[in-house]
């Protein structure tokens, strides 16, 4: 049996429901393909320097999380809400290092605003796409890459649609309430968020974010209102002792379906992907912390923000129809007031 | 003016879905606005006749996908969608009707199958392109039901270039997932050139059959059974290696006391015909020899330094 040499697994891409551990093993494929180099498709148009001007990406302990797209070129940008918490400097595409504030914060879009006080730097104005017969599938747009060195193209494809909410699951099955106070765990799903987190079989759970519980729906209800990635802090009673965690809340998808080959595939997705209420569908290379930037048709106009890595094939962008509004209102409440009215 | 010029554009453009007038150059990285604009006007073109051939495959615990290519319903997919001859399944068109089918032959080596709709059509169908007709760093794009059918979402389109093409596989840049599977992979002019296989944890890592191997066994997959990995150790062996070549397949590499060896077979000896037909593909000497049974006579013609040589030869066994 030869394996591939320069790749370390190829699976065949049959969609399956259900996969055991069992499964995985036998989808490992024997056959020595001829391989290309690394090839990606990149964009070399004369929009390519504005894209990357107009973006930078988010650090945190020197990690890179996010990407964030300049909305005024006093230094306010926007990025994903849930993927840049805690950032604390951007870097600009030319390499420039500037500490940043997170001024807003929009739950229902996942959108986020950036400030980089008393910024210096001249930042981009960015031209934003109002015409929607560009953004129709089959068209092509541009994001800047993850190291903001260079510009993907990629595809619109797919209806822009609605993509529905999942609440966040910490995965397990909790049983009804005995005579002893607190909620009884029955199962903790292995690799789960509640596993991950401390949770173990035959807890009393006896609160949640501070609220006492009573029975197992309403701690279902409670975590069906956060999403994906929020973090909750669980009490509950381990034979004699009060124990406390914290938990970062997994997809209903990622918990139930632990060995579903096309996640395992993809790598690591963004924590929330869904709730979102109108998405573009794309196909751009990005990783799960490139999320934020900029979606530019060719012609250099911003028709969107890369809102979340969905797998391998899928990204998610808001259209500029969706951003327009709040990133108005934000502005208006951000930028001094000028004393002349605007002239349209 | 005005007038004449739209008149040119709307001629242009409607010449597209058959043919188009413009020279890509032969590189990877190397296209210009001008490139990129013409690839979406013909996807734009293309795309809505195209999605209504591109079907999404119900397995029992799966999905995947596969395009119609005949009037009367027959479907291309992939073997590992199909998995065997005779299986009921059930395929979803674009429109979201259901139709049921029954699984035709393939092959697991190239990862080829066919499916026949349990309805005569009149269906909309794709065209294969000719044989030896995609070549590297051509444009092109993939549809396809990742995850499996969704109503909401529609096919995904994929749009991207041929990277590398050898034997039986095409490797593109558009990024594939489980339930694409069968889906096709098509050229500029709308004609299906590969078939979705299978891929790496790497973007740039996604393998489609190509159509070559349809074109060249045609009539085998129609008739059948799958011809499986397990399948092959029972028919005969000749023991070469060998890639495809302008005549037909180039010898690598001769395995060693085998009817090959016995023979006189040497590398670079190109392979023409066997028993008279000819060798195209190398999946194609594998399932003509495999139908044959250890010790059965069959002749071989082959080119040596030139010259054409014909012979008889007894098969052996796979070890």
């Amino acid at each position: 049996m030869k394996m591939p040499n320069k790749h370390s697994f190829l699976i065949f891409i049959i969609y399956t429901l259900t996969c055991s551990c069992n499964g995985l093993g036998i989808l490992k494929k024997e056959k020595n393909d001829q391989l290309a180099e690394k090839k990606i498709l990149e964009f070399s148009g004369t929009s390519k320097s504005r894209i990357l001007e107009s973006t930078v990406s988010l650090f945190r302990n020197n990690k890179r999380i996010a990407l964030g797209l300049v909305v005024d070129p006093s230094g306010l940008f926007l990025t994903k809400a849930s993927a840049s918490v805690g950032a604390t400097y951007a870097k600009s595409s030319t390499g420039e290092k500037f500490p940043v504030r997170i001024r807003k914060r929009d739950k229902f879009t996942d959108l986020a605003l950036l400030q980089i006080p008393q910024s210096s730097h001249d930042w981009p104005l960015i031209d934003w796409m109002v015409d929607d017969n560009r953004t129709v599938e089959g068209s092509w747009v541009t994001t800047a890459s993850p190291t903001l060195e260079s510009v993907y193209l990629s595809i619109l494809s797919g209806n822009p649609r609605e993509i529905h909410r999942e609440g966040g699951v910490m995965g397990v099955i909790l049983g009804d309430k005995g005579d002893e106070p607190g909620i009884p765990v029955l199962e903790v799903i292995p690799y789960s968020a509640a596993d991950r987190g401390g949770l173990q079989q035959k807890d009393l759970l006896l609160s949640v974010d501070g609220r006492k519980v009573f029975n197992s729906q309403e701690v279902y209800n409670l975590l069906n209102e956060k999403d994906p990635g929020d973090l909750i802090l669980l009490k509950a009673k381990r034979r004699e002792n009060e124990v406390e965690m914290r938990i970062t809340l997994g997809h209903r998808s990622v918990t139930f379906d632990l060995f579903n080959r096309n996640l395992l595939i993809s790598g690591p997705v963004s924590k929330r992907k869904d709730g979102f209420p109108m998405v573009l569908q794309h196909d751009a290379p990005l990783e799960r912390t490139a999320m934020g930037g900029g979606l530019f048709a060719p012609s250099g106009k911003c028709i969107g923000i890369n809102v979340a890595r969905v797998d391998r094939v899928t990204t998610y962008a808001l259209p500029t129809s969706i951003i327009e509004p709040i990133v108005i209102k934000w502005l208006n409440s951000m930028l001094p007031k000028t004393s002349e009215p605007d002239k349209q | 003016m005005r007038s004449v010029f739209f008149h040119t554009v709307f001629l242009i453009y409607s010449t597209y879905a058959l043919s188009i007038e413009h020279d890509f150059k032969e590189t990877f990285q190397d296209y210009t606005q001008e490139d990129l604009h013409v690839v979406e006007k013909q996807i734009q073109n293309l795309l809505p006749r195209l999605k209504r051939t591109v079907v999404s495959i119900e397995t029992l615990d799966g999905a995947g996908s596969g395009v119609i290519v005949t009037k009367d319903g027959l479907v291309i997919s992939a073997a590992h969608v199909i998995e065997q001859r005779g299986k009921k399944m059930t395929v979803i068109l674009s429109d979201g009707r259901k139709i049921h089918a029954v699984s035709k032959g393939g092959s697991q080596l190239s990862d080829a199958g066919m499916l026949k709709l349990n309805d005569d059509g009149p269906f909309e169908f794709a065209t294969m392109a000719k044989s030896g007709s995609s070549k590297v760093h051509q444009w092109c794009f993939a549809l396809g039901h990742p995850n499996g059918y969704n109503k909401d979402r529609g096919i995904v389109l994929r749009a991207g270039k041929i990277l590398a093409k050898k034997d039986e596989t095409i490797q593109t840049n558009c990024r594939l997932l489980g339930g694409d599977s069968g889906g096709a992979l098509f050229n500029l002019q709308g004609e299906v050139i590969g078939i979705h296989s299978r891929i790496s944890n790497k973007p740039e890592e996604n393998f489609h059959t190509s159509i070559e191997s349809f074109l060249s066994n045609w009539d085998y997959f129609l008739s059948e059974e799958l011809l499986t990995l397990e399948n092959l150790k029972a028919g005969g062996f000749l023991g070469v290696s060998c890639e495809q070549s302008n005549n037909g397949l180039l010898i690598l590499k001769v395995v060693p006391g085998s009817a090959a060896e016995k023979l006189g077979l040497f590398a670079n000896d190109e392979l023409l015909c066997l028993d008279g037909i000819p060798l195209d593909t190398r999946e194609k000497l594998t399932i003509l020899v495999s139908k044959k049974s250890p010790g059965e006579v069959i002749t071989l013609d082959f080119l040596r330094k030139g010259r054409e040589i014909s012979i008889q030869v007894a098969l052996g066994t796979r070890q």
